[in-house]
C-alpha cells in the first residue's frame, strides 16, 4: 500500500506511543485524519506501537461513529436529521443531497469525493437544519443552498478550514 | 428569573484571548480559591447547592467532598464536554464563547479535591470548541493559571483535551472513562462510583461544563449569593436550550422558577408562524414529552415532576401542529437504536425492537398488541438497563404517545 | 448482619453478592452471562433483583449486600424484566443448545415468539480451523469468550467484540479468519461458551452422525494439513 503516507503516519503514533492504550482514540482520530479511513495495515502499526491488541484495535474502530473500517470519501456530508432539524425541514435537506450527490445515505460518490450520512443530532438545533461538511458547519439552509454549498467544496477539493454560510 | 451569569461573557469577550477573559474578571475566582483552605472551597460549594447540570442533577459538593477524603493518588479532574443529548447545545455556547470559564471551573474542582491532573472530553462533532479549548488551555498553561505552580502556589494542576468520536453514550461518565483509556466507550456497573474508582481506576470528579462553568462565579460571590437565585430547591442559573418550532431558537439563561411556557414564549419568541404546540420534549431524547396544557409548569424537579417530566441537561424541543408526531417519535426511537452501545442485553435488544415497533406505527398501523409490547419494552428497559442510557430510551416514546392521546394505564 | 430476601431472613457477610446471600438459602436466582472463573460483567441482566428502596432493579451477580436490605427475586417488576429480556434473546437468537434459559423462559411465562417479527441477525458457521467452529446465530454475546481469551484467562486477545447496539458481534481483527489471528486454540473460549454457539470439531461432528473413527481420521487428517502448513 504505498499511498499511505507512513512517515506522517508513524509520527503520529511516536508521539502518542508513550501513553500506551490511553493513547488509542486520539491516534486513530489523528492517523485517520490523514488517511481517510483506518485500513488493517494502518491499524496493525497503531496497535503495535501503542502496544495494544490488534482484536482490541477492531473493536473500538467499529464502535466509534466517527472512526471508518472502510474507505468513505475525502467528504463526509453530514446532513443532522434529528428532532429539532426535522422540525425544520432537515428531510428536504437530505433529499437535496441525495439528488446532488446520486447515493443514498450511507454511500459514497463513485469518484470517492463524497460520502453522505444522515446523523444524530449535532448539537447546533439553533441553526436548524444543519450540515456538516468534514469539519465545515453549514446552517441554517434551505435545500435551495446544497448544491452550491456541495459544488464549493467540490472545488475546494482539499477541504480546507472555510467559513460556513 | 432572567440572569446573567454564565452567558456574561459570551459574544462579549474574544474566546482566543486569555487577556480578554482575564480583563472581564478571569481568573480572580482561582485567585481567591488559591487564598482558602480546599476544604472551604469544598464547603462554600456544598452550601451553595449547586447540582449537577448534565443531567442527574447530583449535589456538586457532595462529589467534590467525596473525592477530596480520598487519600488515594492521583486524582482527576474530567470535564465532560461530550454533549450529544439532542435538542442539547449550551454546552457548546460556553465553550465557544467563554472557554477559559471551564478551565477556571476545573482548576478550582482540582484545588478543592487535591487533583492534579484534568482531562476535558470534548464531542468529536465540536471541532471549534475542541480547537478554542486546546489554544486556552496553551494560553493558560503559559500564563501560570494551569500546570506548576499554580499562581506561585504550591498547588499543580494539568489539563489533557480528548475528542470524542461519535458515540452518544460517552456521556455516560464511566463510559466516558473507557472511552479515555482506550477502550469501546461501554459504560461500567455501578457502585463502584467515579468519586472512589474513576478514570484509571482512580479517585475522579467529574462534571458537566455547564457545572465548571458555575463555579467561579459562585466562588467570587459566595454560597448565599448563589441561594439567593432562584428556587431553594435548585438554586443558581441555568443555561435552556430552546429549539424546534420557535420564532428565536438558543440558549437562554434563567433560574428554574422560569416556566415552559416562559421559555418558549418570551425567551424564544413563540411558535413560528404564529402556530399552536402540539408537544414540547423536555431535557432530551433522553427526556419526557409534556402536552400543550402543561406549560405552565416551572422547570424545576418539583414543578416537573407534577407532569412527569424533569429538567435533564435543560433541552427544550418544540414541535408545533404542523410536524407529524409519528415522525419525531421515529427519529427519536432510531437515535436510541442507533446509540445503544451493545452491552446489556435490555438496551441493545429492546432499542432495535422499540424501533421496528415505532417505525411499523409510524407508517399507519396500528396494533393493540405493539402498544403492549413498547410498554414491556419501556419497563424493562427502564428497570433492568445497566446505565441511564438504556434506563430513558423509553421515556419520550411513551410519554409522546400520552401526548397523542394514545397512552396506556399502566405507563 | 443479615437481609431479606423473598421474605426469608439470610445471615450474611459484607463482601458477599446478593446471589450468594441468596444461593444460601437455596434460592436461585437465574443468571447468564456471569461465571466463576470470569470477572462479572453483569450485562445479561437476568439476574436483576428489587431491592426495595432502589430506583432501578439491580443485578444480583454484582450487587453487594447491605444489613437489613430487603429484596424481591420473583417480584411482579423483576419478572416482567426476566420475561421481556428472555423474549428479546430468543427474537435474535437460536436458543436450542441453552436449556438453562429455555428453563427460565418456561418458568416466567415467556412467550419465545413474541418479537418474532423483527430483524434477526444472521451469520455463516465459521469453520476455519481444526479445533472447533463458531456459529454465532447462536451467540448471546455474553462476552464470555472474550474474556477468557484475553485478561481472565489466556492473555491471548483474538477476540473482541465490534460494532455496536443490535449489531454488536464477538469478531476477529478486521474478520480475520482465527488461523491468522493470535488465537493459540487453547479452548478456553469454547469451554465458556453456555448456548453451544462455540463448539469443539469432535463434538459437532458427533452430532452431525459420525463414528468416533471416521472423527478420529479426518481430525488427524485435519490437524496433519494443519501443522505442515503452518
Amino acid at each position: 500500500m504505498s499511498d499511505i503516507p507512513w512517515e506522517q503516519v508513524d509520527a503520529v503514533i511516536a508521539r502518542w506511543a508513550p501513553r500506551g492504550r490511553a493513547g488509542l482514540l486520539p491516534c486513530l482520530e489523528e492517523v485517520q485524519s490523514i488517511t481517510g479511513w483506518l485500513s488493517p495495515e494502518v491499524s496493525r502499526r497503531i496497535a503495535e506501537g501503542l502496544k495494544v491488541p490488534l482484536a482490541d484495535v477492531f473493536g473500538v474502530i467499529t464502535f466509534y461513529g466517527l472512526l471508518y473500517d472502510r474507505p468513505v470519501g475525502r467528504f463526509v456530508v453530514r446532513v443532522c436529521d434529528d428532532v429539532s432539524c426535522f422540525i425544520n425541514g432537515s428531510r428536504e435537506i437530505v433529499d437535496a443531497c441525495r439528488s446532488y450527490l446520486g447515493v443514498e445515505p450511507g454511500e459514497t460518490t463513485p469518484d470517492g469525493l463524497f460520502t453522505l450520512e444522515t446523523h444524530p443530532c449535532l448539537g447546533r438545533c439553533e441553526r436548524a437544519p444543519f450540515m456538516m461538511v468534514n469539519e465545515l458547519e453549514f446552517g441554517p439552509i434551505t435545500p435551495q443552498d446544497v448544491p452550491r454549498i456541495l459544488e464549493e467544496v467540490r472545488k475546494s477539493g482539499a477541504g480546507q478550514e472555510e467559513e460556513g454560510v | 428569573m432572567n440572569t446573567s451569569v454564565l452567558l456574561q461573557r459570551v459574544g462579549q469577550v474574544d474566546p482566543t484571548r486569555l487577556e480578554d477573559y482575564v480583563a472581564h474578571g478571569g481568573f480572580d475566582a482561582l485567585r481567591r480559591a488559591l487564598l482558602r483552605r480546599p476544604e472551604k472551597v469544598v464547603e462554600e460549594v456544598k452550601a451553595s447547592g449547586l447540582v449537577g447540570r448534565g443531567g442527574a442533577a447530583f449535589p456538586t459538593g457532595v462529589k467534590w467532598e467525596a473525592v477530596a477524603r480520598e487519600s488515594r493518588t492521583p486524582k482527576y479532574v474530567v470535564c465532560n464536554a461530550d454533549e450529544s443529548e439532542p435538542g442539547t447545545f449550551k454546552d457548546r455556547v460556553l465553550m465557544e464563547g467563554d472557554p477559559f470559564a471551564v478551565l477556571e471551573g476545573m482548576a478550582i474542582a482540582a484545588y478543592a479535591t487535591g487533583a492534579s491532573e484534568g482531562y476535558i472530553y470534548v464531542r468529536g462533532e465540536y471541532a471549534r470548541a475542541y480547537t478554542l479549548l486546546r489554544s486556552a488551555v496553551d494560553q493558560a498553561t503559559q500564563a501560570g493559571f494551569l500546570g506548576d505552580a499554580i499562581l506561585g502556589s504550591d498547588f499543580s494542576f494539568h489539563v489533557h483535551i480528548y475528542r470524542g468520536a461519535g458515540a452518544y453514550v460517552c456521556g455516560e461518565e464511566t463510559a466516558l472513562f473507557e472511552s479515555i483509556e482506550g477502550k469501546r466507550g461501554q459504560p461500567r456497573q455501578k457502585p463502584p462510583f467515579p468519586t472512589t474508582h474513576g478514570l484509571f481506576g482512580q479517585p475522579t470528579v467529574i462534571n458537566n461544563v455547564e457545572t465548571l462553568a458555575n463555579v467561579p462565579p459562585l466562588i467570587l460571590n459566595g454560597a448565599e449569593w448563589f441561594r439567593s437565585l432562584g428556587p431553594e430547591e435548585a438554586p443558581g442559573p441555568k443555561l435552556f436550550s430552546v429549539s424546534g418550532a420557535v420564532n428565536k431558537p438558543g440558549v437562554y439563561e434563567a433560574t428554574m422558577d422560569v416556566t415552559l411556557r416562559e421559555l418558549i414564549e418570551e425567551y424564544a419568541g413563540g411558535v413560528r408562524d404564529g402556530g399552536k404546540v402540539q408537544a414540547v420534549l423536555v431535557g432530551g431524547a433522553a427526556g419526557t414529552f409534556v402536552g400543550p396544557k402543561d406549560l405552565d409548569v416551572p422547570m424545576s424537579f418539583s414543578g416537573l415532576r407534577r407532569v412527569g417530566a424533569s429538567p435533564g441537561s435543560g433541552a427544550v424541543m418544540v414541535v408545533d401542529e404542523r410536524v407529524n408526531m409519528w415522525d419525531v417519535l421515529l427519529r427519536i426511537a432510531r437515535f436510541f437504536a442507533h446509540e445503544s452501545c451493545g452491552k446489556c442485553y435490555p438496551c441493545r435488544l429492546g432499542t432495535q425492537r422499540q424501533l421496528e415497533i415505532v417505525t411499523r406505527m409510524a407508517s399507519g398501523a396500528l396494533r393493540y398488541k405493539d402498544f403492549l409490547r413498547l410498554q414491556d419494552l419501556h419497563a424493562t428497559m427502564r428497570d433492568a438497563s445497566l446505565c441511564g442510557l438504556g434506563q430513558t430510551a423509553g421515556n419520550a416514546i411513551i410519554s409522546g404517545l400520552k401526548v397523542m392521546g394514545m397512552g396506556m394505564s399502566d405507563d | 448482619m443479615h437481609v431479606i430476601i423473598d421474605g426469608q431472613r439470610v445471615p450474611v457477610s459484607p463482601e458477599m453478592t446478593i446471589l450468594e446471600a441468596a444461593e444460601q438459602v437455596g434460592i436461585h436466582i437465574p443468571r447468564l452471562c456471569v461465571h466463576e472463573s470470569l470477572t462479572p460483567q453483569a450485562l445479561c441482566r437476568l439476574c436483576v433483583v428489587e431491592w426495595e428502596g432502589a430506583r432501578t432493579l439491580v443485578p444480583a451477580c454484582v450487587a453487594r449486600v447491605q444489613d437489613r436490605a430487603v429484596i424481591h427475586t420473583q417480584s411482579e417488576r423483576v419478572r416482567r424484566a426476566r420475561r421481556t429480556i428472555l423474549e428479546l434473546l430468543a427474537s435474535t437468537v437460536d436458543l436450542s443448545e441453552a436449556p438453562e434459559l429455555l428453563a427460565y423462559a418456561e418458568e416466567v411465562g415467556a412467550d419465545l415468539e413474541r418479537f418474532s417479527d423483527g430483524e434477526r441477525l444472521t451469520f455463516p458457521v465459521y469453520d476455519d480451523n481444526p479445533f472447533y467452529v463458531r456459529d454465532y446465530n447462536k451467540c448471546v454475546l455474553c462476552g464470555r469468550c472474550v474474556q477468557a481469551c484475553g485478561d481472565d484467562m489466556q492473555f491471548t486477545y483474538a477476540l473482541t467484540i465490534s460494532g455496536r447496539g443490535f449489531h454488536s458481534r464477538v469478531d476477529t481483527f478486521y474478520h480475520l479468519p482465527m488461523p491468522q489471528t493470535t488465537c493459540v486454540f487453547c479452548g478456553n473460549c469454547v469451554a465458556v461458551c453456555p448456548t453451544g454457539a462455540l463448539k469443539a470439531k469432535e463434538e459437532l461432528l458427533l452430532e452431525e452422525g459420525l463414528s468416533p473413527e471416521a472423527i478420529w481420521q479426518r481430525k488427524r487428517e485435519e490437524k496433519r494439513a494443519w501443522y505442515k502448513e503452518r
